[in-house]
C-alpha cells in the first residue's frame, strides 16, 4: 500500500518545502543534554519537530534506522545528527503522550524497528472518519476499508491515503464505541457505520 | 556720600523696607507660581492635545510610540504612572489611560501579560535568560493578524510595568546585548563574562575562555557548569575537538540569524 512508505521515501517527494524549525540549526541541539529542565526542553522540542515533519510529509511510519539518517534526525549542513539512542529516548518520551506507537514486530522485516507516528492519534482520526461518514450520508452503509484510505470517495479529504493499519486502529476506537462494526478478513474487510 | 539712617527712624525704615521685600519677595513667588501652573496646564493640555490628534499613531507605530514615550519621560511624566495612585485629583489612572483611553495603558499590560508568557515557555530551554531582540519576536510572533507592531522598546517599557508586582522581571545588560530575566537570579562577575563571550560567537569552550580571559581551566570549567546547572547554556559534544556551549538565543531561524546576531 502506498502510504506504507518509511520516512526516507516520503522525504525525497518534497523535502525542500518542509520548513524545520529554529533549534534543528542550533548545534547542540542535536546532543543530549545534561540539565534535567534542558533536557526536558529539548525532548519536547524534537517531539514537536518529528510530529510537524511527518504531519508535512504524511508519514505514518517511521523505520528507526532510516529516519537516523534522513534529514530529520541528521543535519548534513551542520554535520549534527541524534544518536541512535537519543533517539530510542525521544521515542519512549514521545511514546508517553501516546504520540507513537511501536509497530508490532512482523511487518517491517527489512526495515527494522518501524513505529507509528501519531502527528494525529487513532481517536482523532476516528473522529474525522466518523465526520466523514455523517456529511456524506453513508451511515447506515457498509464501506469497505480500501474504500475509505484508497478510494475515490476520500479523495480530497485527510483521510485518503491514511496507512492502513493506522486507519483499522482508528475503526476499532469506532468499534469499540458501537460507532462501527467491521466484518470480513484481510484484504476484504468492511465496516459499517451507526 | 552722606550718612543715612543715623536717626531712630532709621529702625522703622530698615524694618519698612524688609517688609516690602517679604511681600515684593512673595508677590513674585505667587506670580511664578500662576505662571508656572498655567504653563503647566497649558502645556498639559497641549500634551492632551496632540496625544489625542497621534493616539491612531501612537497606538499603531511602534517608532512613533517610543518617541512620545520618550518625550514624556524627558520632561518628567511617566505615562505609565500606576493607575492607583492618584484617586482624588482629578482621576486616576495613568497619563495613557487618561489621554488616550484606556487602550493604550491596557497595550503595556497585555504585552506584559505576553512577555510573562513568553518567558515562562522558553524558561526550560533558556534558564530564565532571554535577550530582548529574540522575546519582542516572540511576541510579535504570538499576536493576532492585524494588530500593531511590537518594538523592543515596548517590550523594556512591559517589563517596566511587571516591576510593582514584586516578580523576578528585569532588563539585564550584559556586553552589548540586553535580555529580559524571568527567574530571581544574580549573576556573578565570571557568569557575565562567560555570557558576554558566548555573543560573540553563539559558543564558547574551555579553551576559549582559557585564552581569551586568560582563566585557568578549572575556573572556566566551573563556571560553565555553573551556567550548564542552570540552563543557560547547552553543550555539544559533536564537535570533533573541545565541548562547544552554546547560548539558547542562538537558536535562531537561519534567515532571522542576521537580526539576532547583531
Amino acid at each position: 500500500m502506498a502510504a506504507a512508505s518509511t520516512a526516507s521515501a516520503a522525504a525525497g517527494a518534497d523535502a525542500s518545502s518542509f520548513r524545520f524549525p529554529r533549534e534543528y540549526s542550533f548545534p547542540a541541539f542535536f546532543t543530549r543534554q545534561t540539565n534535567l529542565t534542558t533536557h526536558h526542553a529539548q525532548l519536547s522540542k524534537w517531539s514537536a519537530l518529528v510530529l510537524a515533519y511527518a504531519r508535512h510529509h504524511r508519514i505514518f511510519r517511521l523505520g528507526l534506522s532510516a529516519a537516523a539518517d534522513s534529514d530529520l534526525f541528521y543535519n548534513r549542513r551542520l554535520d549534527r545528527r541524534l544518536g541512535m539512542p537519543d533517539i530510542r529516548e525521544l521515542l519512549d518520551f514521545m511514546k508517553k503522550d501516546g504520540r507513537i506507537e511501536y509497530a508490532s514486530g512482523g511487518g517491517g522485516g527489512s526495515e527494522g524497528e518501524v513505529v507509528f507516528v501519531y502527528w494525529r492519534k487513532p481517536e482523532e482520526w476516528a473522529r474525522k472518519i466518523e465526520k466523514y461518514v455523517e456529511e456524506t450520508g453513508q451511515k447506515g452503509s457498509v464501506l469497505t476499508v480500501y474504500e475509505l484510505g484508497e478510494g475515490e470517495g476520500t479523495r480530497g479529504t485527510e483521510i485518503h491515503g491514511i496507512d492502513n493499519e493506522v486507519l483499522l486502529k482508528a475503526l476499532n476506537v469506532l468499534v469499540r464505541k458501537g460507532r462501527a462494526q467491521i466484518f470480513g478478513q484481510d484484504d476484504s474487510q468492511g465496516v459499517k457505520f451507526f | 556720600m552722606s550718612r543715612k539712617g543715623v536717626g531712630i527712624g532709621a529702625f522703622d525704615r530698615s524694618r519698612l523696607t524688609s517688609a516690602h521685600f517679604a511681600s515684593h519677595g512673595s508677590n513674585l513667588r505667587a506670580s511664578n507660581a500662576d505662571a508656572l501652573s498655567t504653563q503647566l496646564s497649558v502645556f498639559r493640555s497641549l500634551l492632551q492635545q496632540f496625544a489625542q490628534t497621534h493616539a491612531k499613531d501612537i497606538r499603531s507605530d511602534p517608532a512613533f510610540r517610543a518617541q512620545f514615550a520618550r518625550m514624556c519621560s524627558v520632561i518628567g511624566v511617566d505615562p505609565l504612572a500606576s493607575s492607583h495612585t492618584n484617586e482624588g485629583s482629578g482621576g486616576g489612572g495613568g497619563l495613557w489611560a487618561q489621554l488616550l483611553g484606556e487602550s493604550v495603558n491596557d497595550f503595556y499590560f497585555e504585552l506584559a501579560v505576553r512577555v510573562v508568557e513568553v518567558c515562562g515557555v522558553t524558561r526550560g530551554e533558556n534558564g530564565g535568560l532571554i535577550g530582548l531582540a529574540e522575546l519582542t519576536e516572540r511576541v510579535s510572533k504570538g499576536r493576532m493578524e492585524g494588530s500593531s507592531e511590537i518594538s523592543e522598546d515596548d517590550v523594556r517599557r512591559a517589563v517596566e510595568t511587571l516591576k510593582p508586582l514584586g516578580g523576578s522581571y528585569a532588563v539585564l545588560q550584559v556586553g552589548k546585548k540586553e535580555y529580559i530575566r524571568s527567574v530571581p537570579r544574580e549573576l556573578s562577575g565570571d557568569q557575565r563574562a562567560v555570557l558576554e563571550a558566548v555573543q560573540v560567537l553563539g559558543y564558547v569552550s574551555v579553551g576559549m575562555l582559557r585564552d581569551n580571559l586568560g582563566w585557568e581551566t578549572a575556573r572556566c570549567k566551573t563556571v560553565i557548569d555553573d551556567l550548564m546547572s542552570e540552563g543557560m547554556l547547552w553543550v555539544d559534544k559533536q564537535t570533533k575537538g573541545e565541548w562547544e556551549y552554546w547560548s539558547p538565543s542562538f537558536m535562531v531561524d537561519t534567515d532571522g540569524a542576521v537580526k539576532e546576531g547583531e
